[in-house]
């Protein structure tokens, strides 16, 4: 062993892989722009924008709009406590990282023209990329 | 052979690579690619045989016979 990196942000670095795990979790519907508002549960306007947004009606009838806020470092999620809480069983943002990770991997695996051999043990996903 | 070896734990969404088989300062070009994929990593370390520099292959000597 050489080298050894270690991830757990809740920042999404990459547009596109962050667009692919929404998908995975089943929140295609994803609006882009610049600075657009966030709406709560009730319709009114949040003081926080998003530059994606996941918004409520796709989300849950009790929910609010969900998105992410474009940084330097990438992509923060906005997700209001009452979501963090009971979205995906209180696990979204945890969810949406293992799902973000896969397809990292995915595309870390073509960026080395390597190939990818998985295993699963005790629920811990090991993928071995060779190149 | 190299390889980077990426161990997921869904229950907590914790990302580890390992990047073995590259002895030496070379393995910081797969680092690259890593960070350029994934983002800066929370903890980026550098193990026991980074410091193993590469030995250098010499090729054989050979005398030209005089004619």
């Amino acid at each position: 062993v050489s080298k050894y990196l270690h991830f757990e942000s809740e920042i999404f670095t990459d547009r596109h892989l962050l667009l692919g795990a929404l998908a995975d979790l089943g929140y295609r519907e994803v609006e882009e722009g610049e600075a657009l508002p966030l709406y709560g549960y009730e319709g009114g306007r949040r003081a926080e924008t998003a530059e994606l947004v996941v918004r409520r009606r796709h989300v849950g009838r009790l929910s609010n709009d969900v998105g992410f806020r474009r940084t330097d470092a990438g992509f923060v999620p906005v997700v209001s406590e009452y979501d963090r809480r009971t979205l995906l069983d209180g696990r979204f943002l945890v969810r949406l990282r293992t799902a973000y990770s896969e397809r990292a991997i995915e595309a870390l695996t073509r960026r080395l023209r390597g190939t990818a051999h998985r295993t699963v043990e005790g629920g811990v996903v090991t993928v071995r990329v060779r190149f | 052979v190299p390889e980077v070896e990426c161990r997921l734990d869904p229950a907590t969404g914790r990302l580890e690579l390992h990047i073995k088989g590259i002895v030496g300062p070379a393995c910081d070009d797969v680092a690259a690619v890593v960070r350029e994929v994934l983002g800066r990593p929370a903890l980026e370390q550098q193990t026991a045989d980074y410091a193993v520099r590469p030995r250098a292959r010499v090729a054989p000597r050979v005398r030209a016979r005089r004619p």
